[in-house]
């Protein structure tokens, strides 16, 4: 039984940035395993652990993803092995360029109970790959997923939902999106790092990369990028009712307590 | 330099998101209460920090001493008392025991030491024995199959937590003075064995470092760490891997108060635009950074001929000279670019500038950097 974790190896905004003019610079900005991804691949390590499962990271991208370090980072976070598509159609691969290549990889695994993915990933937050991997698989897609268990040909996941939490039995494989705080990330540690070389690493090739089109154009937001709202701080205890309404307009701020 | 290796550039990541988020929340609190982290050595101890340079077979991560120089440079980075926690305890006191231990010694400690269940130091200075060594006053009298120590020690850093003391004292007052030391693995709960009250000091303030007091304290004679008259050359040979790491804590204060400088300059607005944009702190930021950047290099290639088992006492004195100094360079510049903000404990360069001072003074001051360095160009 396998447990694969999608992950994005992706250029860290915080290092991102941004010129006078609004365009945002990656060139210097370091790759790593992506956020919300080492969320994932916590949880699935923990699942794995629970349930004697090989926790099999995948990942698709260009050239990049494949070098050592970038599949040692991957590896040192706690898989056992890890699958890559390295091509260099897939450097600018949109989310179903990216969740076409990964359906393409998961097709030819066998014996997969679950694929866990992250919330998002951290530069692009569409939230759109585990819905198109999981159409194109024919496998059910639930997101904000703060547990999993594995039961014999099924599994129990709870899920974030407004207000609360619900638990769902689901036929697997299925695709997870975990919630951000689904778990806590640890950085590796150090046996984990020099392990990280010896763990088994299968490069797989890349099909034609499904085009999400290109970019023309970007044009930057003026204002406040929400809704151009502006509070005047000149009454401060207005502007205070005013930010909480604002807040409660947005689903910020729930309850009663007007 | 070779660049860093792949393991090499993640263990810097690891340390780095470790300490950002576990050390440097802490680093400002400890010090005003003067009070070492010890919350954070089961944390450190997970990691693998504690037990970077002991081989996997002891429990340890069985990493090169370049991977465990660039962690101590993570950890001074966020804060420079847990730096040298990790330092004191890896290159002075679990060190020698990998070095110069019985395979029972260090089958006996090496794993407690790696996994952080017992914490280590080590004890050479005295009131009366500081930059000479060899005039330790401390005796061990052997008695049988016992040694009995009596004498006192100053200054050593996590005697306030230690339970593995490393202590040097004299077996002979026979021939030169140095000649008659020799190394013990002095156990905390030996009876006769006590431990004074932490110094209050200029920097590293959360940094236990308290006098330990030794009367008629027996030990049992399989204490003696190689044979005895080995006592100097053992605490030579520790001192020399130990400048190493002193020299990354250097480094690594020196790089937060650069970080900090750089996030200051581009926020604080004077005459209309960040003072950034003023050459006068441009020119300082580059000088900061190339300063960094060459007493870094000197610190790799000392912990890399030590990898690469040439001898390296020489290449570490010269980066631990270097880096003491530079980082007290650096550090003040930090204050300058931070004006009257950086002065207050507001800022974590004002503590980075206290901090930064001691790398010039232990594990061998300036001075002794210089002669180590001259005596060995006057060969
Ligand atoms: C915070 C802290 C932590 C420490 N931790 C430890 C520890 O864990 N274990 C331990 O054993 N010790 C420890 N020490 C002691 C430290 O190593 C000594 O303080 C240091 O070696 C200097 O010795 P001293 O203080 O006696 O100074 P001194 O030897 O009295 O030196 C005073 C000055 O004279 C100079 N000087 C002395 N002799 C010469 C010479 N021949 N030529 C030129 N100049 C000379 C020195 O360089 C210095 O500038 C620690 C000290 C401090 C402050």
């Amino acid at each position: 039984m396998k447990i694969v974790v999608a992950y994005k190896w992706a250029a860290d905004p915080q290092e991102a940035t941004v010129a006078a003019d609004g365009q945002v610079d990656f060139s210097r900005a370091k790759s790593a395993v992506s956020d919300y991804d080492a969320v994932a691949i916590t949880v699935a390590r923990h699942l794995g652990d629970t349930h004697g499962a090989d926790v099999v990271g995948l990942t698709v991208g260009g050239p990049e993803v494949a070098t050592g370090l970038a599949t040692k980072a991957a590896l040192s976070r706690g898989l056992d092995a890890l699958m890559v598509v390295a091509d260099p159609a897939l450097t600018a691969a949109g989310s179903t360029g990216t969740a076409q290549a990964l359906a393409t990889a998961l097709a030819g695994v066998d014996d997969i109970a679950v694929l866990i993915t992250g919330d998002s990933s951290v530069d692009v937050g569409a939230k759109l790959v585990p819905a198109v991997v999981g159409g194109l698989l024919g496998w059910p897609v639930l997101t904000e997923v703060t547990a999993v268990a594995i039961e014999p040909g099924a599994l129990v996941v709870e899920r974030a939902v407004s207000g609360g939490t619900e638990q769902l039995r689901i036929d697997g494989p299925a695709v997870l999106a975990v919630a951000t705080d689904a778990a806590t990330v640890k950085a590796p540690g150090m046996k984990d790092v020099l392990a990280a070389a010896k763990k088994p690493v299968q490069q797989l090739p890349a099909d034609p990369v499904v085009a999400d089109g290109t970019l023309r154009s970007t044009a930057r937001l003026s204002g406040p990028a929400r809704r151009g709202i502006q509070i005047s701080t000149d009454d401060p205890a207005a502007a205070a009712a005013e930010l909480v309404s604002a807040l409660r307009a947005d689903g910020v701020l729930i309850g009663g307590q007007q | 330099m070779a660049p860093l290796t792949d393991e090499q550039r993640l263990v810097r990541d690891s340390v780095r998101e470790f300490a950002d988020a576990e050390v440097a929340p802490l680093a400002a609190q400890i010090d005003i209460e003067h009070r070492p982290p010890l919350e954070t050595v089961p944390k450190l101890a997970e990691l693998g920090l504690l037990g970077m340079i002991v081989p996997a077979e002891y429990g340890g991560s069985g990493t090169d001493t370049l991977s465990y120089i660039i962690a101590i440079e993570e950890l001074a980075r966020a804060c420079a008392t847990t730096a040298v926690m990790v330092e004191a305890h890896t290159s002075l006191a679990t060190w020698p025991i990998l070095a110069f231990g019985t395979a029972q010694q260090r089958d006996r400690w090496l794993p407690a030491l790696a996994t952080g269940e017992k914490l280590g130091a080590f004890a050479l200075t005295e009131p009366g024995a500081g930059t000479d060594a060899g005039a330790v006053a401390t005796t061990a009298v052997r008695e049988g199959e016992e040694y009995v120590l009596n004498g006192q020690k100053v200054f050593i850093t996590g005697g306030g937590y230690a339970e593995v003391f490393i202590v040097i004292a004299r077996t002979s007052h026979e021939g030169a003075p140095h000649k008659g030391l020799s190394a013990f693995i002095v156990e905390r709960d030996t009876p006769g064995f006590t431990v004074g009250e932490g110094e209050r000091k200029l920097g590293i303030r959360a940094s236990s470092t308290p006098p330990l007091m030794f009367s008629d304290v027996r030990i049992p004679a399989g204490a003696l760490l190689g044979n005895e008259g080995d006592g100097f050359k053992i605490a030579m040979a520790t001192l020399d891997g130990g400048r190493t790491g002193i020299a990354a804590q250097a480094v690594g204060i020196a790089q937060g108060a650069l970080e900090a400088s750089i996030a200051y300059a581009k926020q604080r607005v004077q005459f209309g635009k960040p003072i950034g944009a003023q050459q006068a702190i441009q020119w300082m930021l580059a000088d900061m950074s190339t300063d960094i950047e060459a007493g870094r290099q000197l610190t790799y290639l000392a912990a890399g001929l030590e990898d690469s088992g040439e001898p390296f006492g020489e290449a570490a004195a010269r980066a631990k000279l270097f880096c003491g100094q530079m980082a007290s360079r650096v550090t003040g510049m930090a204050i300058q670019i931070h004006g009257g903000n950086g002065y207050t404990e507001a800022y974590p360069v004002e503590r980075a500038y206290r901090d930064a001072k001691i790398t010039e003074i232990y594990e061998g001051t300036n001075e002794v950097q210089r002669m180590i360095i001259a005596k060995s160009l006057l060969r």
